[in-house]
């Protein structure tokens, strides 16, 4: 009797999950779709372009500093997770290996920049800037960003599952904490690790706010302020814009395409932000 | 990860050296090390410092001035009057009653939907919950920006795919998603949401395969139905992930919303997608109000603390159903 009602629900659990991929697939799709439709095509309905065309990128690509834009948002994200993915180890280092004054304080203090929205302190990080003379300028994007309170926890937590009859076995062996740290440790969490800096670099190839604030001119800006700043200079170029859109969310949808399970994994138990 | 626990036996540390001499230098060697944490900790504690606890303690400072961003100009001391401007000025309720509506618009798409299809495709096959999972999650590792692009063009009044469909099954004139002041904000909404619902919904598949199982035969043996089940078993096992998504959601759904607004809407039409978030935007950078843009940050993050302080007392109240 059951085998009928087991397959309904099945059925049932299936369309549901369906229906759902379908809401998040869709816009992707549709995305790449009218990136490869000719121009009389784009505003048809169809499913599929019926003649392939890669002037949409073409055009994308010369009306605006792409491969500068693109050249500008590797670099930032590069230096930023690598300089996150430091600092973050140093401090999972200290607060894993000794216990000291204040460490629980500390701990807090960077636990709870995660309460601060970006726009509580936008104002006078932007005068920093400006008296520095670091807007439009990598350098003022990527230093505000060099450290990441979330990464410090998330590596923390990798950091106290670490066995310590492991780090003794290296101290008796004349190592010291440095090296214990590049030598035991960290080869030890290479997995953990990436799959934190692969987090990182998602973010910030996807931000936006801060070069929104910071940079002015294209040629010094990220792919996502290109984008807004081509979105709102022509608003019927739909093929272009889908074109630009996907060169935009190309690495990043590459790297998902690689990795997506430990991507998935990592962001599931370290939340967002 | 790759240690190997089995081949690091532990060495009882000798306990030798009463001489004084020695101990001189053992305390030396204590005393460096005492600094060597905090070394570690320096670059961390120093950006922080510099980049995230300065400017909020500027923004208070700010807040008691007047302003208008120009280097040149001088501040002004105003006390308490930016605060108190903040309390007539008309955009200052609709920004805050659209807040209210942004934070209530995700909860559906970031607990109410999420539960359910967590809760009723629960028991599905490994390999095909593996691609749902991947599929489910695209929108989350999209950048705003690009998000906002693509809704831009399937929303589109006249060509977008939307609205193609919807004339298709009988709607007569087509929606002005962002340009009609009584659609502008759900559809925000709407795409806010969109963004969140597959990372939600993973979030309590994973919290839902880590039940004991046992529970739900303990209770079908007891003749428990199905709600009763879910009511009494599944909700209550699943409530730290439940707080933990309530909490996500209601603190940063409006500013998670920001991009789409400065993108799609600019904060219109007629201010009728305008956000607390967005607000402090425009008094910072378009009319340059400093002091009133500071003033409403301040707000803005007391009463922020206030509900994420409410939530942790409440998470370790429920905490017990950890176990």
């Amino acid at each position: 009797m059951s085998m009928k009602k087991i397959n309904a629900s099945t059925l049932f659990k299936h369309a549901m999950l369906i229906a759902l991929c379908f809401l998040a697939v869709f816009p992707l799709y549709w995305m790449i779709n009218t990136s490869f439709k000719t121009e009389g095509e784009v505003f048809s309905a169809s499913l599929w372009p019926k003649h392939w065309t890669f002037d949409n990128y073409i055009q994308a690509w010369n009306s605006i500093p792409m491969a500068r834009m693109i050249g500008n948002s590797m670099l930032v994200a590069i230096s930023q997770t690598a300089a996150q993915l430091l600092t973050s180890i140093l401090a999972a280092y200290a607060f894993t290996r000794w216990n000291f004054r204040g460490s629980s304080i500390i701990y807090g203090l960077i636990g709870l920049t995660w309460l601060v929205p970006f726009q509580v302190i936008m104002i006078p990080n932007y005068v920093v800037i400006s008296n520095l003379g670091w807007k439009d300028t990598l350098t003022g994007l990527i230093v505000p960003n060099i450290v990441s309170a979330f990464a410090v926890m998330q590596l923390y937590n990798a950091f106290k599952a670490f066995p310590k009859t492991l780090i003794e076995a290296a101290r008796l062996d004349g190592a010291s904490d440095w090296s214990v740290l590049w030598c035991t440790i960290v080869p030890n969490l290479k997995a953990s690790i990436s799959s934190i800096g692969i987090l990182l670099f998602i973010t910030s190839w996807n931000d936006y706010f801060w070069p929104l604030l910071v940079t002015n001119k294209l040629e010094h800006s990220t792919m996502q302020k290109g984008l807004q700043m081509f979105m709102s200079s022509d608003a019927n170029m739909w093929g272009p814009l889908m074109a630009a859109t996907t060169i935009a969310s190309l690495p990043v949808l590459i790297i998902y395409l690689l990795l997506q399970r430990q991507i998935i994994d990592s962001f599931v138990k370290g939340g967002l932000r | 990860m790759n240690y190997d626990t089995t081949t690091s036996p532990v060495l009882p540390n000798s306990k030798t050296g009463s001489k004084p001499r020695e101990k001189q230098r053992k305390a030396l060697r204590i005393r460096m090390s005492g600094i060597k944490p905090y070394l570690y900790l320096l670059p961390v504690v120093l950006s922080l410092g510099f980049w995230v606890y300065r400017p909020l303690v500027q923004t208070f400072q700010l807040s008691f001035y007047e302003w208008n961003l120009l280097p040149t100009s001088p501040k002004t001391y105003v006390g308490w009057q930016n605060f108190e401007n903040l309390l007539t000025l008309p955009e200052m309720g609709n920004a805050l009653k659209n807040t209210l509506i942004y934070t209530i618009g995700v909860i559906p798409f970031s607990l109410i939907l999420p539960l359910l299809i967590a809760i009723f495709t629960d028991n599905i096959g490994k390999r095909s919950r593996n691609v749902y999972r991947a599929l489910i999650f695209i929108p989350m590792i999209m950048a705003p920006v690009a998000v906002s692009s693509v809704w831009r063009w399937i929303m589109h009044p006249t060509n977008g795919i939307l609205n193609q469909a919807l004339q298709y099954f009988g709607l007569d004139e087509p929606i002005r998603f962002f340009t009609d002041e009584r659609w502008a904000i759900y559809s925000i909404t709407f795409i806010t949401g969109w963004k969140l619902i597959g990372f939600s919904t993973l979030i309590f598949s994973a919290a839902m395969t880590g039940i004991n199982k046992e529970y739900y035969e303990a209770a079908k043996i007891d003749r428990a139905n199905r709600w009763q089940i879910i009511r009494h078993i599944t909700l209550p096992l699943l409530s730290p992930s439940i707080l933990f998504m309530s909490m996500l959601s209601i603190l940063f759904a409006s500013e998670w919303s920001f991009s789409y607004i400065n993108v799609l809407t600019q904060g219109g039409p007629l201010g009728s997608t305008t956000n607390i978030y967005y607000l402090l935007w425009q008094y910072g950078f378009q009319t340059f109000a400093v002091g009133w843009s500071s003033a409403a940050a301040v707000v803005l993050f007391i009463g922020f603390g206030l509900i994420a302080l409410g939530f942790m007392k409440l998470s370790k109240r429920l905490s017990f159903f950890d176990d």
